[in-house]
Formats: structure tokens, sequence, C-alpha cells
């Protein structure tokens, strides 16, 4: 008695432990509030928010796409592969299949750079295709897997036979071999699609700018901060998955069953029907289907084009609609999360972006490194309406105004929760404060988080001094423990949420989280800080690089300007926007445009060159891994 | 019998360099019941396949009445097989399996159902149509396997072993049935088999192979009465080979003594090998044998008890309807008509060897 209760104890622990995640995941799409924390009630609103997003949408067709495609060309490579193999004497045999097995015993990370690699070598631009070029290619090992067996155990007279009675080989393999193979296709099919439906790594490293999977849309979302959106679509790709499991398992196997039972009744000729005709001609309409839309999509993009590499959630999708319209200029749209996500991508040239953000520092070291372009300033007149100020502060890192145009500019400092913090905050020691232990959220960079704590000591956060920065890193070794969590775009949505009472934020999160929540306030303490302007440049491998200065051209423009920092609000160069700014309390706030005294201890963060970068590497790791 | 329907000429096969076939020459005529009947490994399957049309011989000619189809594909040739394991299609009726080659050749429904009726009927499967092949016993699955391929109306229908995976009841019937046909339907039957008893019941000409040589060709009883050598005489049904010397036309000795027989042609005190059939050994009382033994073994087969006899030295296989019980002294006697006399192979090799019709 007691052992079967351990027994079925035991069973149900695993169980709970395996689908606790996903049954969370799941539930909490369903939550109307927010946050994680809190239980709103049930609501569908969510699903509804995702099927109103346009991005993701686009997203989930190019998934479903990228899928039926590649799972189609792989099942038909990979049937005629397994044909080939099968008929290949024994030795040649085992060492076709060892050879075919091994992409899929390989680590997904390798085949991703691999095909990247390749695909740069050979010229071939990142998009579309090369997603479906990458899948097919992971998938045929899956369908020849599959149909191997199959085959196998297909009796080889019966092909003969078929000829025999003559039949042209041809004839015979479709009439013959292919109705005793087909379960094995259709599961090899169905495996290659749902494994291309959930690979995220090696699309991520073969997707070019403007294309999305939903495996890729939900990573860069989720670095952005996780919206309930996303549960909802994590939920649906879930199910989908396990529905598609579930017709690999069960249905070929029935047929096949039901063919070998007495006669063939009714109902299994139904079966194979449906799996001849009716199947196959859904998805060569679907397939046709898609094949319009995305050449009609393709019609468009083949005009004039832009390709644009931004900040996540840092351009209003307003204004891009805009610019299209305006110019019929067409905008792919790609963003990253860091400067040291962006730099590599840039570098490698993988992807030739015509318009880049990148911060200060970063500007100073694609700069240094000769990766940007002169911008022909001729075609940016509405230059003269960013401030002169924000001008002289750009030639720290770019000495002679010529490479970038000042985008959004601001200060780091600390958001605190008035309600969870007694007393006013000035300095940036409050950061190593027990009392706020686990209540501190800290910025997941390097330079951020050294640039804090070099302050805070006194010292340049641009310093080089290993003695300085060893007592920085010890420091936040020491700080380690209080922190609640490293992180960067969501010290916004904790803040708002109440879940910390301090956390280390850019200025245009401010206002924002100002707005959501009146409780948070935001300084600039009084050892200074890093104040930061992030700029538009042009790669020197941009294709377009016209369009690039008319897109640059229009964001100068005072009212799109405006828009951006309504949407944004981080705090806009552009002084004639600024005049255009309706609400007085936000046109002279000090957060978005604090005065120069306020910023006489700031500085830019400076790029220190490979050997110092990778110094500060070394010892962010250090403090990572303790 | 009439014209020759097919003539291999010069045949040689070889896979990964093993010789399977060499230098075969065989013809065969309209309308013959012929067997190519031999151990595993003899090369009979691949004749089979060749004439098929599923092997292509390294070299040597197949010619198809007049005509040289070495190499042209299965699809296009008038001959029809029954495979070994039927090879039936599994995913089709079995009305779908025989209209199969007719489908393909563009006849009109009428004329499609109306065959399917006609073979079922000739396999003794009416009602059979909608049935699918699974749910068929080995011995209807190759009836239809037989439906099928005649129902194309083939010149030539080719059999590998398609009987070999039966029981021996369902086996008997099933000879009986393609004896029936092949007088009902007038076409050319080539069968293959390693079942001796097979090949004497329904053949007209039985072809022994060994090791890709012919053995031997002949009707079934020449096979059986006169084979040509020791291979063919230990091949078809029991017998007692014995070394022996010619001593004269009509006289060979035995263990040390004389019997008389019917051959001729062989010279003087030549060492040949002599067939006796274990039915043909009489036995009698010891004071009227030829020469004497002792019985040493006893079985009861059935139709016959087969003994042992230690006669000289040398154990003889007998078949007799008579019992004698073990250690009875016995006479053992043999009709001159009943002795066969074969060459002794000089060398290995020749145990093997091609023989000229």
């Amino acid at each position: 008695m007691i052992k079967k209760a351990a027994e079925k104890f035991y069973l149900a622990l695993i169980f709970i432990l395996l689908y606790a995640p996903i049954l969370t995941l799941i539930v909490l799409s369903f939550n109307a509030s927010r946050t994680r924390a809190k239980w709103g009630g049930a609501t569908l609103h969510w699903y509804q928010e995702l099927f109103k997003n346009e991005a993701i949408m686009s997203a989930l067709y190019s998934t479903l796409l990228i899928a039926l495609l590649s799972a189609l060309i792989a099942t038909f490579i990979g049937t005629a592969a397994a044909i080939g193999i099968q008929s290949m004497k024994r030795k040649f045999r085992t060492f076709y299949m060892g050879l075919t097995n091994i992409p899929m015993m390989n680590a997904e990370i390798v085949m991703g750079i691999s095909l990247m690699l390749l695909f740069i070598a050979f010229r071939i631009n990142l998009g579309f295709s090369t997603i479906l070029i990458a899948h097919i290619t992971f998938n045929i090992p899956y369908v020849i897997l599959s149909v191997m067996p199959r085959l196998k155990q297909t009796n080889r007279h019966t092909y003969e036979a078929a000829l025999d009675l003559g039949a042209s080989p041809l004839y015979a393999f479709f009439k013959v071999i292919f109705p005793d193979i087909l379960p094995g296709v259709l599961s090899g099919f169905m495996l290659a699609f749902t494994m291309s439906l959930d690979d995220f790594v090696i699309t991520h490293f073969t997707k070019g700018p403007g294309i999305d999977t939903l495996s890729t849309k939900i990573y860069s979302e989720v670095r952005k901060g996780i919206k309930p959106e996303m549960y909802a679509l994590s939920t649906l790709l879930f199910i989908s998955v396990l529905l598609l499991l579930l017709l690999i398992n069960f249905s070929p196997k029935d047929s096949s069953q039901k063919a070998r039972k007495q006669t063939i009744t009714r109902r299994s000729r139904a079966l194979a029907f449906a799996f001849k005709r009716v199947i196959p001609t859904l998805l060569v309409l679907a397939v046709t289907a898609g094949g319009i839309y995305y050449s009609f999509q393709g019609q468009k993009r083949s005009k004039q084009k832009v390709i644009v590499y931004n900040w996540g959630e840092y351009l209003d999708p307003e204004v891009i609609t805009m610019f299209e319209e305006e110019t019929g200029i067409d905008v792919i749209y790609e963003e990253f999360e860091t400067n040291e996500i962006m730099y590599p991508k840039v570098q490698s040239g993988a992807i030739a972006y015509d318009v880049v953000c990148p911060s200060d520092y970063m500007i100073q070291k694609m700069l240094d490194n000769g990766l940007l372009a002169e911008i022909n300033f001729d075609n940016v007149p509405n230059l003269k309406n960013i401030g002169q100020r924000y001008m002289d502060k750009s030639r720290e890192f770019d000495p002679e105004n010529k490479y970038s145009v000042p985008y959004c500019w601001g200060t780091v400092g600390i958001l605190y929760n008035k309600t969870m913090v007694d007393e006013p905050i000035d300095s940036w020691s409050i950061l190593w404060d027990d009392k706020y232990r686990d209540n501190i959220l800290m910025q997941d960079s390097v330079r951020d988080a050294f640039g804090v704590t070099l302050k805070y000591l006194g010292y340049s956060l641009n310093s080089t001094d290993l003695d300085e920065l060893t007592e920085a890193m010890n420091l936040l070794i020491v700080q380690k423990p209080l922190v609640q969590a490293y992180v960067i775009d969501q010290v916004r949505d904790k803040m708002i949420g109440n879940e910390a009472a301090i956390g280390v934020i850019y200025s245009g999160e401010a206002i924002y989280t100002q707005n959501e929540n009146p409780d948070l306030e935001y300084v600039i303490p009084k050892e200074g800080s890093n104040i930061w302007i992030d700029s538009w440049v042009i790669p020197k491998n941009a294709e377009h690089k016209e369009n690039a200065e008319a897109f640059i051209n229009f964001l100068c423009r005072p009212d799109i300007a405006l828009m951006n920092f309504d949407y944004i609000t981080y705090s806009t160069p552009n002084t004639a926007a600024r005049e255009l700014i309706e609400d007085e309390d936000i046109r002279n706030s000090k957060i978005a445009f604090p005065d120069d005294s306020e910023l006489e201890h700031c500085e830019t963060f400076h790029y220190l060159g490979d050997e110092a970068d990778a110094v500060y590497m070394d010892l962010w790791n250090k403090v990572k891994s303790k | 019998m009439s014209n020759k329907l097919i003539d291999l000429v010069n045949i040689s096969k070889s896979y990964d360099g093993q010789l399977v076939l060499d230098e075969l020459n065989l013809y065969i005529r309209e309308n013959e019941f012929l067997t190519l009947l031999g151990p595993s490994g003899c090369g009979k399957t691949t004749t089979l396949r060749i004439i098929g049309g599923f092997e292509t011989p390294n070299s040597g000619k197949v010619i198809f009445n007049g005509e040289d189809i070495t190499h042209l594909p299965p699809n296009k040739r008038q001959i029809n097989t029954v495979f070994q394991k039927y090879a039936l299609f599994t995913h089709m009726s079995i009305a779908e399996n025989i209209a199969f080659g007719l489908k393909i050749k563009g006849k009109s429904k009428q004329y499609i159902s109306d065959k399917i009726k006609y073979a079922l009927k000739l396999v003794n499967l009416d009602g059979f149509e909608n049935r699918s092949p699974a749910s068929l016993s080995g011995g209807q699955q190759q009836r239809i396997a037989i439906a099928r391929a005649i129902v194309n109306e083939p010149k030539v229908l080719l059999l590998d072993e398609p009987l070999g995976a039966l029981d021996l009841k369902l086996r008997q019937d099933m000879q009986y049935e393609l004896i029936r046909l092949k007088n009902e339907l007038g076409i050319t039957f080539i069968y293959v088999t390693h079942d001796q008893e097979e090949a004497l019941t329904m053949s007209d000409t039985i072809v022994v192979m060994n090791q890709g040589y012919i053995q031997q060709i002949g009707t079934p009883e020449d096979i059986y009465n006169e084979p040509e050598n020791a291979f063919v005489a230990d091949f078809i049904g029991d017998s007692n080979i014995i070394p022996g010397l010619m001593l004269e036309d009509k006289i060979v000795q035995i263990q040390g003594v004389s019997f008389p027989c019917v051959d001729i042609g062989f010279g003087h005190n030549r060492p040949v090998d002599v067939v006796i059939r274990p039915e043909d050994v009489e036995l009698v009382s010891p004071e009227t044998g030829t020469i004497c033994g002792t019985v040493t073994h006893l079985i009861f087969k059935g139709v016959h008890y087969e003994m042992e006899v230690m006669a000289a030295g040398r154990e003889w296989l007998v078949h007799s309807t008579h019992m004698f019980p073990v250690g009875t002294e016995v006479g053992i006697h043999v009709d001159p008509f009943n002795i066969q006399i074969m060459n002794k192979p000089e060398s290995e090799d020749e145990e093997a060897t091609v023989i000229e019709e």
C-alpha cells in the first residue's frame, strides 16, 4: 500500500516538476494584472492584444511559412536521400547515415554560426531565404531518420513486382513504394515542421533585419521586458507544438494498423483519401498563397529601403509609418539591447545596416575601427534644430561632428520609491546600504555598473587604472548580496510594480515611470554620474546611404522629434522640439532637461580601447560569477 | 514440343567478383514447364532474375522470340513473375492488385473487371475482390500473386520458389493447382525451387544447377533414373553412391563382387561411381543375394521402412515395404536395369562440369 502510494507520489512529483513552468506560463497568460505577482482575475485581453499586434502576427506568418516550406523541401530532399542511401551497399550506407546524423548531434550554436559564416562568405544577404536554407539543412536529417526505418521494412520485391507488371520506375515508386513509406514521410514532415517551428538558435544567427520568427521575436521582446502578450504567445506556441507531436505519434501508426485489419473499410479509405489528396492539396494551397503574399511583400520591399538598427523601444512606430508614406522608402527595422550586442553585428558585415544608433563611447570605438561613413549634411538640413550644446558634447567622441547626429541624451541616476525609502537620497552610497538588501536593481552592463561604482569612489568613470578598477570590482562584489537583480530594461517595470525600492536607471525611463507610479523619484547623485548621448551614425558598408540621411533628417524634424520624445520619454537634443512641448512641467522638467550645474560632475563614457575593454569584461565576469 | 521461346546464350554473372553464373547456356521451349532446381546459391534465382530483367548479365545474351532483350527493362518484357514473398501491394485491395498491370496497359474498365473475376475464379478465390492482402492466408496470397501475374497474359510466367513459405499440405494442393493452370492457360512456366519433389511432380523439364553450372537437363524420369553425376544423384532423392570398377561392358564390380548391369562404353577396368536408389535394393535371403549383410538400423517411414544394411564394410540405404528387424542377416540383390554407372570425376573441379547438350 505504502509502496504504491509512494510510487504514485513520485510520479506526480516528476510530472509537477516537468509541467509546473508551462502551467505557470499558461495561467499567467490569462491574468488580468500586468505584474506577475498579483492575480487580477481571468481575461483574454492578452490574446486579443496579441492578435492585434502586427509585428507578432507577421512573425507568426514568417514562422509558419518557413516551417511549412522548409519541412516540405526537407521532406522531399530527405526522402530522396533516404531512398538513395537505402540502395547503397551496406558499408557505404552506414557511412552516409553517420554523415547525415552529424548535423543533428552537432550543437545548434555551432550549426548556426557556421551557417552564418557560410552565408557571409558567399555574400548571401541574411534574410528570409537564409533562414529557410538553414531550416531545410537542419530538417533533412530528421526526415531521413524517420523515412529510413519505413524504407527498410518495405519489401524490395513489391517494387520489382510493379516493374514486372509494366510500371515505369517512377510510376512504380509513387504507386507502390511511396504509399508504403508515406507514414514515415508524413511523420518526417511533421517532425521537421515542429523542429523548424521552435528553433531559436539557428534562426537567430541566420536571420536578417526586418524578419523575425516567433522565437526570435519572443526573445527580443523579452529582452525589453516581459509583456503578458508573450505569455499568451508562448502558450499558443506550446499548444501547437503539443498538437503536432500528438499528430506525429498517433495518426500514421493508427492508419497503418487499420489497413492491416480485415477488409479495407470505407473509413480507412476516407483516411487514405485524406492523406493522399486533402492534406497535400491544403499544403500546396497554403504555400501558394504564402508565396503570392511574400512576392507581393517582396515587390513592396524591392523599391527603396533603409535598414535601421536601433535600441529596443526607441522609436515611435508611427514615425516609421509616416516616414514610409512621405518618402516611399521602406524601413526595415531591427532592434538591439546593448551597444556590445550591436557592435559585432555591424562589424561582421553580415548585414549591411544603413543607419545605427549607438551610444557615445561606442561611436568612438566604431570610428577608431573605421566602421563609420561621413554623413553628408547637405542631406540633413534639419540638423539646425539640434542644440549647439549637444553638438559640442558630441565632440568628445566625434571630434569634428562629421559622423553622428544626436538623437537622445540623458543621465544615469537613482530611481527610488518614496514609500519604501525613508531618507532623501543624494549619493550612490545608498546602493551599498544593507537596509535595502534585496531591494536594489543594478544595470546589467559593464560600463554602467563600473561607472556608478567608480563615481561613488570619486574616480573618473573612464578610469583605466587597474587599482581603481579592482577597488570598484571589490565594491561591486560586496554589493552583490544586496542586489535583487541585474537587469536592463526591466528596471522600469519592476520599479513601477513596486518590486524594488531602488534602481539604477536612465533619466529617460524616469519620466515614464513617474507617470505610471507617482511614488517614484529620480536623482542624479552628488558624486556625479554618466551623461550619455545616443546618436545616429551610418556604417561604412551601408547600401542605402542617401536613404539613411533622409531618415536622420526626418527624425530631426521638430514635430517628429516631439513624437519620439512623447513615446520614449528620453531627453531630446532637439531644441525646436522642446519648444513644442505643451506640458510646461515636462518642458521645464529637471529630469528631462537638467541644468548645466547638475551636470558638472557628469562625464560621457569614452571608448577605452580593446585592452581596457577586456580588463573591464574580465572584472565584470568576476563580479557576476562570484 | 515446338520452337525455342527463350534462349540464354553464354550468360555470365558475378557479384563483387564472386562468379554466380559461368557461361550458362539454356533454352526454353514454348508451352514448357521448366524447373530450375538446385541448392541455395546455385544461381537458379539469378538465372530467373536475368530472364525477368531484374539483373543484367555481365556477358552473354537473352533472346526472346528471336529478339535480343538482354538490356530491356522488366516493364517492357512480355514476362510476368510470381515472387517468393508474394510481393502483393498491401495498401491496395485484391481487385486493385490484380488490376495493376491492366490499368497501366490502359484496358477498359469492363475488360479489367471481367479479367479480375476470371482470374479470381481461376485461382479459386471468387468474391475476394475487396479484401485486403493482409487479411489473406499465405496460400491465398500466393494465389492472388499468381492471378495478378496471369491476367496480363504473359508469354512466360516466372515463379521464384512460390510455394516455399507454405506448409506441406498446402504446397501439394498448390502444385496440382499450378499444373492445372499451366494446362488451361497454355503459357510457358519457368519455375525455381530447391525442393526436388516439387520439381519432379510438376515439370516437363528439370534443369539441375550447382555452383553456377548446369549439371543435367532432362525430364523428371531422366533426372531421377539416370543422374549424370554424383551431385545430381545425391541431390535428387536418396541414393547409394558407391565406388566401383567397370570390369567390362555390362559388368561392374562393387566391393569385390560383380554385379550385372546394362551400361556399356565405359571401357575396361575403369573406376566408376555406381548409383543405386534405395528402393531398388532388394533384400532377399542371404543365400540368394549377390552380397550379404546385416540390418543395423530400422525406421518406419509410413509408406515404407528405411533400413541400413552393413555389407562388406559399407552401409547400404534400403527402402522396402517388408520389414527386417535389426540384426537380421540378409542378402542384397539389385536388378541390372536399376544400376546406374557414372564416370568418376578426375578432379575436384570436375565435380561441377558444364554439361553441353
